[in-house]
């Protein structure tokens, strides 16, 4: 498609056009309203200036008739003022007046004409015009009309109606001119945005779209597509990363696996040994396929919106969360105890609520050494929302490596040796987001040297009053 | 017990076939939807066991008909997934117990056994095992006539084990019985409970009751 007509065909212009549109329409409007307003207005003045003459004229037949009238007709036509004047017999046939013939011959009422006329001017010719007057019979028959002449009237109302039309077509062309310029420079805009996404799709996720700095709305576009660019980006570096974890983190109990097997087929038969094989062979089975579950449930809190969301009296649960873990913290040597604040309610789906904080329990208590202590704090804070604090006094995580713990696979050099997948803080993160809550990550129990973790998950409430 | 397998994968459905007959149960298998559906209504089984994701009719809309039908037929609900939605739309539909996968084998079996065994028990008062009483109104237990000391999650932990007593309960099902979580501790947890209510009911006592039934849970048996 030509350049030219691709611009016709922008939101822009077609904007423009119907902006062109309401100017025609008020334009319209204007005529009308100017019309009626110097026009109708002229009109409505000789009706009442015909009318006047027309009762002084029979007020003069009243007192002088037929003669007097006569008299008094012939002056004005004389005159040659803007009235025009007939008196005619009452058979219609003209005794004096302006023009030689009646328009019409009126019956017993007053009537109100328009009507066109002929008169003979200075050098004898024949002059059209129009008129507008009232005509009627006077007592005992003669006719009197008296009109004025609209001459000067349509003339006016000509230049007006043409002022009009000229105003109607300059605005009508500048709301036109004014489109395709609007058009041309969004289109500029517009085309920066849509090559950069063009060179994304084609592979380039480092491209960014251009921000002008005018603090226009295309710029506020620039902005978030080009935040949403780097979330993207992001994303695809974790799957990538996720994708190579993944089959790291899967290959080594695979190998151990199939090794344990053919040991097992190697070796001569022992039932025993054998049992023995099967049984290993069975528990790193069993360990894959766990992993593959916490994938497969991330994967879905992440990207199923549709859960069912109910209360949850997390003073409660939390509570015998606690109960729960705490006989086996103490059997390991760490103490675990709880703060729960009464009376916190939120809305949320209980199963991933549920296993959100126990993955922050057993985290902490994995992390913490022999004779650590972990601590479960929930409150509501000073802005409504609920927050359960996880806090153990065990290595804790630098600062620096505390986003990316909550990556998925991602798992810190000191953690390898121990089992799990890395998916434990990604798993309540996500649980987090899906609740519209957060999981952050700061100092816990520690001292100086020593910082501990402590993971927080914040919460919307729901008012435990409203909500009982 | 004559157990139906609804299971459309071919080779699951013969695994899980002869882990049952090792069991001492009389197995069918229906390899989809509709089929199952109507052997269930007319096969007079003990317990079925119905697939999630089956070809022609979805296991929900199988059980939903059957129950809408009158058959009271125990259900386990097995899923390729285990979730909190999945499991409660199942439990809704009128399926009795709900199983993720991957489960154990063991835990299939001690599952199919729990449902068959759990018919009609709702109106016990009283339980006994052995030497073992649990009154369940005055929520007292008592061993050989002496009282036992009984935390509230203990007692209802004893008491699952006693309903289902003289069979093996996997530690999934106290902790979805008794606890009503639904995922995988990673640690001990379960062991560390029993053994603390194991310490109040066997220590003083010459006969254990609570056994571990190795690799798979643990069983209450006089």
């Amino acid at each position: 498609m030509r350049p030219g007509l691709a611009l016709l065909r922008t939101t822009t212009f077609r904007l423009a056009l119907v902006q062109a549109g309401i100017v025609l329409s008020f334009v319209v409007a204007l005529l009308i309203y100017v019309y009626l307003a110097t026009v109708g207005q002229l009109n409505a003045d000789s009706d009442i200036l015909a009318d006047q003459e027309y009762a002084t004229l029979e007020r003069a037949y009243g007192e002088g008739g037929i003669r007097r009238l006569n008299q008094e007709v012939v002056e004005r036509a004389a005159r040659q003022g803007p009235l025009l004047y007939v008196l005619a017999e009452p058979n219609g046939v003209i005794i004096t007046g302006d023009f030689p013939q009646l328009p019409v011959l009126p019956g017993e009422t007053v009537e109100r004409i328009d009507f066109t006329f002929e008169r003979p001017d200075e050098s004898g010719e024949l002059e059209r015009g129009r008129a507008r007057g009232q005509v009627g019979r006077l007592l005992n028959g003669p006719i009197l009309l008296v009109a004025r002449d609209l001459g000067d009237t349509a003339l006016i109302s000509g230049r007006i109606t043409r002022a009009l039309w000229t105003v109607a077509a300059v605005g009508i062309l500048f709301a036109f001119a004014s489109g395709l310029a609007g058009a041309w420079l969004a289109g500029q805009r517009v085309e920066a945005l849509t090559n950069t996404t063009r060179d994304v799709m084609a592979g380039d996720l480092t491209r960014r779209a251009p921000v002008t700095g005018e603090g226009d709305e295309y710029d506020a576009l620039a902005v978030a597509i080009n935040a949403m660019l780097d979330r993207l980006e992001r994303l695809m570096a974790i799957s990538r990363t996720a994708g190579d974890a993944i089959a790291h983190d899967l290959r080594s109990p695979l190998t151990r696996f199939r090794h344990r097997l053919e040991s097992a087929l190697d070796a001569p038969p022992d039932v025993e040994a054998d049992r023995e094989a099967l049984r290993k062979a069975l528990e790193e089975a069993d360990r894959l396929l766990d992993m593959f579950a916490a994938v497969l449930k991330l994967a879905r809190v992440e990207s199923n919106p549709d859960w069912r969301f109910e209360r949850i009296d997390a003073t409660e649960d939390l509570r015998e969360l606690v109960d729960f873990y705490e006989p086996a913290a103490e059997e390991q040597g760490r103490t675990l105890c709880g703060e729960i604040a009464d009376g916190l309610v939120l809305s949320g789906e209980q199963g991933l609520f549920n296993q959100a904080v126990s993955n922050l329990i057993e985290n902490a208590l994995k992390y913490t050494p022999e004779g650590g202590r972990v601590e479960v704090k929930a409150v509501r804070r000073p802005d409504g929302r609920i927050e359960i604090a996880v806090s153990d006094d065990g290595p804790g995580i630098p600062p620096s490596e505390r986003e990316r713990v909550l990556e998925r696979f991602v798992r810190l050099e000191s953690a390898r040796s121990s089992p799990g997948a890395g998916l434990g803080l990604s798993l309540v993160a996500a649980v987090a987001r899906l609740h519209r809550g957060g999981l952050h990550l700061r100092d816990g129990l520690g001292d100086e040297t020593h910082h501990g973790l402590c993971a927080a998950l914040v919460l919307p409430a729901i008012d435990a009053a409203a909500a009982r | 017990m004559r157990v139906l397998l609804v299971e459309d994968d071919a080779d699951m459905a013969q695994s899980l076939k002869a882990s049952l007959t090792a069991d001492e149960h009389d197995v069918e298998i229906a390899g989809d939807g509709e089929l199952g559906q109507s052997m269930a209504l007319n096969g007079g089984y003990d317990v079925i066991v119905l697939d999630r994701m089956l070809p022609k009719k979805l296991g929900v809309s199988v059980i939903k008909d059957l129950r809408e039908q009158g058959l009271s037929t125990p259900v386990l609900m097995l899923s390729a997934l285990h979730d909190e939605d999945h499991r409660v739309e199942g439990l809704e539909a009128g399926a009795n117990d709900y199983l993720g996968k991957p489960y154990s084998t063991r835990e299939l079996l001690a599952r199919v056994k729990a449902l068959w065994n759990g018919r009609g028990r709702e109106a016990q008062t009283r339980l006994q095992v052995g030497d073992l009483e649990m009154d369940l109104l005055a929520r007292i237990v008592k061993r050989g006539g002496k009282k036992l000391d009984l935390q509230p999650r203990e007692f209802r932990l004893l008491e699952y084990l006693m309903r289902n007593s003289g069979q093996t309960v996997t530690r999934k099902m106290l902790l979805e019985n008794v606890w009503d979580y639904h995922f995988d501790p990673q640690t001990n947890v379960i062991d560390v409970h029993i053994s603390r209510l194991r310490s109040k009911i066997d220590r003083d006592f010459a006969q254990s009751l609570l056994h571990t039934v190795r690799g798979s849970g643990y069983r209450l048996e006089a």
